[in-house]
């Protein structure tokens, strides 16, 4: 059990909780309140913590919203950007936390409001059409699926990343980290001066563009097949890895 | 314990959809029905003429729908409306003869009951139920202590804990249920006021959830303390059935064990879902409302998913390569080739005697025809005689046909069969040896 501040890295390292929070966070994962002890592990040994991680080029990141994460700002601990599909369904998931209907149900939501709140957001034919980058021309019942297919994978990833929790009867109770896809619209500043922020602290990498962004879908669909070959797949987004 | 017929699902379910049974009661049918329930309670009435019905339609509309029309008429309908739900019946039985008496169906009643009693629990309320049900359960243990006959048991223990103790601890179940219902309610209203005043409600809903915590927690310290007495107290009441041997009583005790566990398992429970809630809702409040006080968060960044604004982006995240575990050396064993085992694909050379078999046996046929056998059965017994058993129903055969080409026979018009050796039978023949000619 972690105790009530610590005063040497080695106590940190020695608490029980500290393997599993440690490998959680090298693997993207956000950590808040409702992970209790983990939480209360890293609020007391904070400090610590964040020389530790230094040294592996990597910031400890505390947010007033109540929830931490690790961000590497080097290839020395691997680190990847969001794909997509991830992006959309985060941002509907944030839009969805800052609903005041939410708040009914202590911010539990369940999939089809998730849908809905996208389709609303970006209309049907453009989600799809988002979706489905790659096909100029399609079946509209199997994109749909595609795409309903893909949404349902981005809340498995954004769940494993502590975005959000799958609960047992398969809705999904809203977290705090949400509130990172809000980020460059949180502030009073300029969105772009913000965004231009946050890429420069590499919080965020900008999309590439129309031409780019075909190359990365096909790197994408190779790399997804080979990660399905070999039993993987669990992510589809761009990774810089050591 | 045999469950009761009508409690069978498939059956009532059945049952139901054959009647085609619904409800459909508008808030005025409501009203009128518990304006009936009223009246009927606080007058002791049991029937109410036609004319009772329609003035007390016509009060219930004044105060509910002041600016309704042609209420005679309306009162028909309402009046009708409830008969063919089978809220309301005529009990005269004196048909067109004469204006009829109608009484509420237990139904209707049970509808009523349901909205009167439809009380929440409070720290006050719950208190006196608490402590009722204590002095009746001393009571009821007193009871079993001073009880001598199987009567006493039933007049001072039985009925008490069945009666009295059971409906005041479903009382408590009752306004419990009342109170996870306002709950309910409150939630609801909390994102209400929320979306309709968003920074402005603020305050309010940290009241209402102040409010609600302090109820709730008081709720639970009664509970806790309470819980405890009422258990020794029923505990009293099992060791004495269990040390007079009333397996009734026992059974009753337990069941009353049963609700007052479930009391306090729903006490806890509530507190430690409205504990989660209440941290959430607080720290929507700090987070989101309190940071965004004009809710400018929400359309910016319903204009960033739509890509209205800024540019695509992507949040960066933490991925370390899972740690490879190298195994360990192991030799492969070796493996026999695949092979299966060899078969000689030529005999050897067997030695077999030079001698015709069929030869042979013409020669023997031939013999016998010559030494004077005259029945085919006789030669073909002789000849099988000389060869193994399982040659000896071919030999039959040949025998058959070289005494055809040897010896002419004579058929008769009925040829008997005889048996020959090991259930052999074959059809008899005569023989004439023929002479040979020339």
């Amino acid at each position: 059990m972690s105790g009530p501040g610590f005063e040497r890295l080695e106590d940190v390292i020695a608490d029980e909780a500290f393997p599993e929070l440690d490998l959680a966070l090298r693997r993207g994962r956000h950590v808040d309140r409702d992970d209790g002890p983990w939480y209360t592990l890293l609020v007391e040994a904070e400090p610590l913590l964040v020389a530790f991680y230094r040294r592996y080029d990597a910031e400890l990141i505390h947010r007033s919203d109540g929830y931490f994460f690790l961000l590497p700002t080097s290839d020395r601990l691997g680190r990847r950007h969001l794909s997509v599909a991830d992006m959309l369904v985060g941002q509907a998931l944030t839009l969805l936390y800052l609903d005041p209907a939410t708040v009914q149900h202590g911010g539990v939501v369940d999939r089809d409001q998730l849908l809905g709140q996208l389709a609303t957001t970006l209309g049907t034919d453009a989600l799809v059409r988002a979706l489905n980058p790659k096909r100029r021309r399609y079946d509209e019942r199997v994109a749909e699926q595609t795409a309903r297919a893909k949404v349902q994978e981005a809340v498995r990833r954004l769940s494993t990343l502590g975005f959000v929790e799958l609960m047992t009867d398969g809705r999904l109770r809203l977290r705090p980290a949400l509130l990172r896809f809000a980020e460059p619209v949180r502030g009073t500043a300029d969105p772009e001066a913000e965004l231009s922020r946050l890429v420069a602290a590499g919080e965020v990498a900008l999309a590439p563009d129309d031409a780019d962004a075909a190359d990365a879908d096909r790197g994408d669909d190779e790399a997804a097949a080979d990660s399905a070959h070999e039993g993987g797949g669990d992510d589809d987004g761009g990774e810089d890895g050591p | 314990m045999a469950q009761d017929p009508s409690l069978d699902p498939n059956r009532l379910l059945a049952s139901l959809v054959e009647r085609r049974v619904t409800l459909d009661l508008g808030t005025i049918d409501l009203c009128f029905v518990a304006a009936l329930y009223v009246r009927a309670q606080g007058s002791g009435l049991t029937s109410f003429g036609e004319q009772e019905l329609v003035g007390l339609f016509e009060e219930v509309c004044a105060r509910v729908d002041p600016a309704a029309e042609n209420l005679r008429k309306r009162a028909t309908h309402a009046i009708q409306r409830l008969r063919d739900q089978r809220m309301l019946a005529r009990i005269d039985g004196a048909f067109i003869a004469r204006a009829g008496e109608y009484t509420l169906s237990r139904l209707a009643s049970g509808i009523v009951e349901f909205f009167l009693h439809e009380e929440a629990l409070t720290p006050e309320s719950l208190t006196l139920l608490t402590r009722t049900l204590q002095i009746s359960l001393d009571e009821v243990a007193a009871a079993a202590r001073a009880a001598q006959t199987e009567h006493d048991w039933h007049t001072r223990v039985h009925g008490p804990l069945r009666v009295t103790v059971t409906d005041l601890v479903a009382g408590i179940e009752r306004r419990q249920r009342g109170l996870d219902v306002q709950q309910e309610a409150l939630q609801k209203e909390i994102a209400e006021l929320l979306g309709a005043d968003w920074f402005g409600a603020v305050e309010r809903c940290q009241g209402l959830l102040d409010r609600t915590s302090a109820t709730l927690r008081e709720l639970n310290e009664v509970l806790l303390r309470d819980t405890h007495q009422l258990h020794a107290s029923l505990q009293d009441v099992l060791e004495l059935c269990v040390e007079r041997g009333n397996a009734e009583g026992e059974e009753i005790t337990h069941r009353v064990v049963e609700q007052v566990d479930r009391i306090a398992a729903w006490g806890s429970a509530r507190q430690q879902a409205w504990s989660d809630y209440y941290q959430y809702v607080h720290r929507y409040l700090r987070d989101v409302v309190r940071l965004d006080p004009t809710r400018a968060l929400t359309e910016r960044l319903r204009a960033q998913l739509s890509g209205k604004t800024g540019r695509a982006f992507a949040l960066t995240v933490a991925r370390a390569p899972s740690m490879q575990l190298l195994r360990d050396v192991v030799a492969p064993p070796e493996r026999p080739p695949v092979k299966r085992p060899r078969k000689k694909r030529e005999e050897p050379p067997e030695v077999v005697s030079a001698e015709d078999p069929r030869a042979r046996l013409e020669a023997r046929v031939r013999q016998l025809i010559a030494s004077g056998v005259t029945s085919l059965a006789e030669v073909t017994a002789r000849v099988a005689d000389e060869v193994r058993e399982d040659e000896r129903f071919a030999t039959a055969g040949r025998v058959a046909e070289t005494v055809a080409r040897l010896a002419k026979p004579r058929a008769d018009r009925e040829r008997p069969w005889r048996p020959i050796r090991d259930g052999l039978e074959i059809e008899e023949w005569a023989l004439w040896r023929e002479e040979p000619t020339g």
